[in-house]
């Protein structure tokens, strides 16, 4: 069952829309425990089942917020939603507003190196899923560098310095300077919007600020109104 | 006469690996234009004359009334019924040729009394009844105020009648004092459209622009008939609706496992749009999954029961897919999204929570905006943000609410 955010709608499993109001529902993302196999929400701490310490999981050590099984690609979809579970979208990670504290912390456009002393994620990622984003209105392929965790969309601001800056594309006016993030958990990307004025939009639905979009290659992602600074995501 | 029927998937491809997906599919229904004259109109006005409609608003509306007359075709027939707390024949069923004799009837109307809408549609149905044979029946009910003599069950149960007779009502609320539920409800029973005429000055336009549409009926008695294929399954709450024109929750029956919804009127020169909301259970075993077929069953130039031909509509399994939407279901989906929306919202707003409404209300606005009816969201956003400064919503306010949830408005056209 997924109850919808907006009416409160109990759905049936697989609805993609409230069937009261037709509110796009996020569908929440389960994945498996690793040591039981159990079913356990993606940003659980701990099994509900075997008690087993999902944290202590090195893949997703550096990870603050969100987690999700990264070992278990194909088990992230299972439409399993649980209650409330958008509730997780909502916590800000605190890793956003330290990041630019970080005297380590340069934007990868200057030095592609990681930020972030994480041992951990070379360790632990085998595969290394590589993705872009194809900008529409001039072609250019923008490849996202999977060794940071969060990646800051907009445009350069004393806050929070963007990791894909896009002040250099037509009608950039209407991105904000803190604009979204990708977030890399595992093979998995998320989008979120930080709190833009004008808005972030997938495949021309609106992603409201505090809910994230787990995006699959093709996905089109635009930036602000009127499909005016338009990506498509693409897994390499 | 053809009946066009036009169907599209909300997405026609299901993403590999999945068992269930839901889907919205938009159906889309038009008659094509019969080469000759279609069937004559059989036009009844259930005109209310109550006290209320003293002065002004009774003669616009007999006004509105005769000039509806100079349009209508000389094989076409008329009846005028008036109604305050009784019902009265003023013109009974008659072709239109002494129409002066009929003018003059109808200005023999005078506005007194209460009212009570039930007996007017009442004796509508009994005058309509008369020259029922080889015409087009439809009835205009026009009204500025409360069922206060009345009983409003009694209305929707005389307006489903009248679907059962093949009469489709519309209604016409005139003022702001009028009870836009139980007017909507007769209007979505009766399959006719509901009109707001906030002006008396705007009685005439909204007179000619409902005659262009019974004028412009192809077929009638229309039903849609779904046969869904094994898996599939219609959504449990509210599953069919029409979005376009107008949006109307539709009832369904089942009949065998055939879906038979009653769309009533088709017109030729507007597509009747409905949205079907269905989850489909899939393994992927094969390329492509059946969903449904698509059928209409209809009455023709005194002909019953006949049948279009039938479409097909199934999707795809790929491994490569992408959750776009076709636009044009994505527009009929924020269309029922809009509609709902506001619907939750004066439900709140009944039940005294005006935080809730004001929130809703909000969301109904971006919905419109959404699918570019910029007129209907700044009404919509006005209303919310009046809600959430904590002043009420006016009577007026109410009643443009209801219609711009229904329909998307139409430009004004220019003096």
């Amino acid at each position: 069952m997924i109850i919808c955010p907006s009416c409160a709608h109990p759905n049936p499993v697989g609805a993609t829309y409230c069937e009261a109001c037709f509110t796009p529902l996020a569908v929440p993302m389960t994945s498996t425990c690793p040591n039981c196999g159990a079913p356990v929400r993606s940003d659980a701490i701990f099994c509900g089942n075997c008690g087993f310490n999902l944290q202590a999981n090195p893949a997703i050590m550096p990870i603050a917020s969100g987690v999700s099984m990264s070992n278990h690609p194909e088990t992230e979809e299972l439409p399993e939603p649980i209650y409330g579970a958008t509730e997780n979208l909502e916590v800000p990670s605190p890793d956003v507003e330290e990041l630019p504290e970080d005297p380590a912390y340069q934007p990868h456009t200057i030095t592609p190196m990681s930020p972030l002393p994480t041992p951990a994620v070379n360790k632990t990622q085998l595969q290394v899923h590589k993705a872009a984003l194809f900008h529409v209105q001039t072609n250019t392929l923008i490849e996202l560098p999977t060794q940071l965790p969060v990646l800051h969309i907009g445009k350069p601001n004393n806050l929070v310095p963007p990791d894909i800056d896009v002040s250099g594309f037509p009608d950039s006016d209407i991105v904000s300077r803190v604009h979204g993030d990708i977030r890399i958990e595992g093979d998995a990307f998320y989008l979120e919007d930080t709190g833009s004025s004008n808005g972030t939009y997938v495949n021309n639905l609106p992603l409201p600020v505090g809910n994230r979009h787990k995006l699959r290659s093709g996905d089109r992602i635009s930036l602000g109104k009127g499909d005016k600074v338009s990506f498509i995501f693409q897994l390499l | 006469m053809q009946i066009n029927l036009n169907c599209q998937l909300s997405n026609g491809n299901l993403p590999q690996g999945q068992t269930v997906a839901q889907r919205q599919l938009a159906i889309g229904v038009s008659a094509q234009r019969p080469p000759h004259n279609n069937l004559p109109l059989n036009l009844c006005l259930i005109l209310d004359h109550s006290g209320s409609m003293a002065g002004k608003p009774m003669d616009t509306v007999k006004k509105a009334a005769c000039e509806l007359l100079n349009h209508m075709n000389h094989h076409d027939r008329i009846s005028v019924v008036g109604f305050n707390h009784k019902a009265r024949v003023v013109v009974p069923n008659q072709p239109v040729d002494y129409v002066e004799r009929i003018k003059s009837d109808i200005y023999g109307l005078k506005a007194d009394g209460g009212t009570c809408i039930d007996d007017g549609i009442k004796l509508g149905l009994v005058e309509l009844a008369k020259g029922k044979d080889g015409t087009i029946g439809q009835a205009f009910i026009l009204t500025d105020g409360e069922n206060e003599h009345g009983n409003n069950e009694r209305c929707l149960q005389f307006a489903s009648l009248a679907t059962e007779y093949n009469i489709t009502l519309h209604a016409l609320g005139f003022g702001d004092f009028w009870n836009q539920d139980i007017l909507e409800k007769i209007a979505d029973v009766g399959g006719g459209k509901l009109v707001y005429i906030p002006d008396p000055s705007a009685a005439d336009r909204e007179f000619q622009q409902l005659l262009q549409r019974v004028k412009a009926v192809g077929v009638t008695n229309a039903h849609l008939l779904l046969e869904l294929a094994p898996g599939v399954r219609l959504a449990e709450l509210k599953p069919i609706a029409q979005v376009a024109p107008e949006t109307i929750e539709l009832n369904y029956q089942q009949e065998g496992n055939t879906i038979v919804v009653r769309l009533g009127d088709i017109l030729t020169d507007q597509e009747r749009a409905v949205l079907v909301n269905l989850y489909i259970n899939y393994s992927d075993r094969q390329p492509m999954v059946a969903i449904t077929r698509v059928q209409v069953r209809y009455d023709n130039l005194g002909y019953a029961n006949l049948l279009s031909s039938p479409v097909d509509v199934s999707a795809r399994i790929t491994a490569d897919y992408r959750p776009t939407l076709q636009p044009e279901v994505q527009n009929h989906v924020l269309a029922l999204a809009k509609y709902r929306q506001t619907q939750m919202a004066e439900a709140k707003l009944k039940q005294g929570d005006m935080a809730g409404a004001a929130t809703m209300l909000q969301s109904a606005a971006q919905t419109a905006l959404q699918m570019g009816d910029r007129q209907g969201a700044t009404i919509l956003q006005t209303n919310a943000t009046r809600l959430q400064a904590g002043t009420t919503l006016s009577e007026a306010d109410r009643k443009q609410t209801r219609i711009v949830a229904k329909t998307v408005l139409q430009p004004k056209p220019s003096p």
